[in-house]
């Protein structure tokens, strides 16, 4: 008898995500679809506005990730106006940016994908979530409230809020930063980069010792990847050019407003988010024994994708990821890994930029002048790389929009990696809660961002597993 | 050696009252809460110990990080669209018991579980109230702007909010 698991939506992940499994007349995974709800009509809306307004609109997608809206709004507005910001506008930006990605790190890796591995993937619902883990190790937890907090306040000092942030502006920033805010945030930074420095110490001593074996084998597949460098093949968070990795580590380089000679999208008719992959590769397979064009975005992708880290302490843990890894680092857990090299190397950038003089410069904005003009600006967002493309008439109104959001790279890879974690994990119609949050963890790797609909009160529950007969009728239900 | 806290915190973990507006303002009623917030901050004096903020879809993170905090609030008012089959524009209190029972367990930041931070925060000391208004249309596709019956709603209860928190917090002061 064929049957299907449903989960619905997965637990601590931001948004809504449904999985279907579908088992065979065995009881062995015969395929998996992961559904995500996309933000519909958003383009058709932006037709007609001013370009100039995006920055502040596009914040509005989702409550998860304004801050790389923002930056990838502006600097898509900056391409359309032809403008080059002043190195202050530009290095405001980029603060703003690693401050953001230092809030977003610490909450995925402690509390969003943490839990599973503090408390364990087997451990009771009821504690293993951020509740759990400061119950566990309270120490801890309040070293990560504070670097929380310290964040948020740091951008309230810089931009002047956090959420559906305004500061960016195309031409540059709004407002200048004075030395004495400069020396209160710096304050908070070093705050933050004793508990940078502590929690991939922490994690490697403490958490992935303990989970290798998963490490090792969970929604393990072998693709290619994307992530910005610089010209010299440094990171870069905020700027420079976007690369495209195949799997063998052969790479091509090529500036933003190419994406779409290197990228096309796929469509299923069973989603409707589309499914990017590497155009060179000609045709687009989820196959697990034979994938075609597969890339993904995010941390891992990017350090993968970058030749050395210009900060110290990041590339020294860099290097000793790479002797342990290799490089294309494949195994999908290793995001987490990634994730707090990428959280040290903010850390030191946002303290980098802020010991930088022209910091404080009041030079922090150029007039724009509206003109018919294609401008593509691209940040790289905590979830991968984030390309905003906007097309304006000569009076800076648009005429064209395409966005492509960091989750929607990892589309066909989270996918690719559900199913084989399914495949390995259930066997002859066995599973039960520690398999099925196994499968979410293979998700909850990727940190998608999936927050686009609306918020509603719905009561819809967080995981929801419906098991149908061949025809349809359901003969099980469980939830966690 | 440590920030002391009074340097460090957000302004929103340091007020008595916050005041959030929640929704999407690009999903017709469902910016019902954003366009509260906006009427407040434009036509009323806020107090200084109230936070009055539009929080949009980004009510989790704040919550969560105010559920940490070492100081809570007094009382919070989260503002939000919902439709519980009234009529249209229609306002009214939320109770607590009355969230979504599901998912308690998960203290996530997902989409849905604000109501079991709210919880949370409720049981932790803090006064939560959840005002309410029910939707006349929530579109699956983007397309802004309030209905008029929903927009009718936003100044009434509006008045309602300085009358019950604003005086109170001035007169505390």
């Amino acid at each position: 008898m064929t049957k299907t698991l449903v989960i619905q939506p997965v637990s601590r992940i931001e948004g809504h995500a449904k999985v279907t499994i579908q088992l065979d007349d065995t009881g062995n995974v015969q395929d998996t679809r992961v559904n995500v709800i996309e933000l519909r009509g958003f383009e058709k809306f932006c037709i007609g506005r001013p370009v100039e307004e995006m920055p502040r609109i596009t914040t509005r997608i989702c409550g998860v990730c304004p801050w790389s809206h923002h930056l990838a709004a502006s600097k898509a507005c900056d391409a359309v106006f032809g403008v080059d910001p002043p190195p202050a506008g530009k290095k405001l930006r980029e603060l703003c940016n690693s401050i953001a990605y230092m809030e977003e790190h610490i909450l995925h890796f402690y509390f969003l994908a943490g839990a599973d591995f503090v408390m364990g993937p087997d451990a009771d619902p009821s504690v293993r979530n951020v509740i759990g883990i400061i119950g566990k190790v309270p120490d801890v937890a309040r070293r990560v409230v504070r670097a929380r907090h310290m964040a948020a306040k740091m951008l309230e000092i810089i931009a002047g809020k956090a959420i559906h942030p305004d500061a960016s502006v195309p031409g540059g920033f709004s407002r200048p930063l004075l030395p004495s805010e400069r020396d209160a945030v710096r304050k908070m930074a070093e705050e933050c980069f004793e508990l940078a420095k502590f929690s991939i110490k922490f994690a490697k001593e403490n958490i992935f010792p303990q989970y290798l074996d998963a490490v090792n084998s969970l929604g393990v597949i072998e693709t290619g990847f994307i992530g910005t460098v610089k010209d010299d093949g440094a990171l870069n968070l905020y700027d420079g050019r976007l690369r495209l990795m195949s799997k063998d580590g052969s790479y091509v380089d090529f500036p933003y407003d190419q994406y779409t000679d290197y990228i096309s999208e796929h469509i299923e008719p069973w989603s409707y988010l589309k499914f990017p992959y590497d155009k060179r590769a000609g045709t687009f397979s989820m196959d697990l024994d034979h994938p075609n064009g597969i890339y993904r975005a995010n941390t891992l992708a990017r350090i993968n994708v970058c030749d050395y880290i210009d900060t110290p302490l990041a590339q020294a843990e860099l290097e000793e990821f790479r002797k342990n890894f290799g490089r294309p680092a494949q195994l999908t857990l290793l995001y987490h890994w990634a994730r707090l090299i990428e959280l040290l190397y903010n850390v030191e950038n946002a303290l980098r930029l802020l010991d930088d003089p022209e910091i404080t410069s009041v030079e922090t904005r150029k007039k724009v002048e509206p003109r018919a003009a294609r401008g593509v600006g691209c940040v790289e967002a905590p979830r991968g790389s984030l390309i905003h493309d906007y097309t304006t008439d000569e009076n800076g109104m648009l005429t064209n929009v395409n966005l492509i959001v960091g989750t929607t790279h990892n589309n066909a890879p989270i996918n690719m990696s559900v199913k084989q974690a399914a495949k390995s994990l259930i066997k002859n119609g066995q599973y039960d809660q520690g398999i099925l949050n196994r499968v979410e963890m293979a998700i909850r790797a990727y940190d998608p961002c999936l927050s686009c609909a609306t918020h509603k009160f719905d009561g819809t529950l967080a995981v929801k597993i419906n098991i149908y007969n061949s025809r349809g009728e359901l003969i099980d239900s469980m939830a966690n | 050696m440590q920030l002391p806290e009074n340097t460090y915190l957000p302004d929103f973990c340091t007020k008595r009252t916050l005041i959030l507006g929640c929704g999407n303002r690009l999903f017709g009623d469902d910016g019902f809460g954003c366009e509260v917030v906006e009427h407040l901050q434009r036509h009323y004096q806020i107090p200084d110990d109230v936070y009055v903020m539009d929080v949009g879809t980004g009510v989790r993170r704040l919550l969560v990080t105010l559920c940490l905090s070492p100081d809570l609030p007094k009382s919070i008012i989260v503002i939000d669209a919902v439709d519980k089959a009234k009529a249209p524009g229609e306002i009214f209190e939320l109770p607590l018991d009355e969230l979504p029972n599901e998912k308690l367990d998960d203290f996530s930041l997902h989409q849905v579980p604000s109501s079991n931070l709210m919880r949370e925060l409720s049981e932790m000391g803090v006064d939560v109230h959840v005002l309410t208004c029910q939707v006349s249309r929530v579109p699956d596709v983007v397309s802004p702007g309030l209905s008029d019956e929903v927009a009718r709603a936003v100044p009434r209860l509006c008045e309602r909010i300085a009358e019950s928190y604003f005086v109170r917090a001035a007169s505390q002061r």
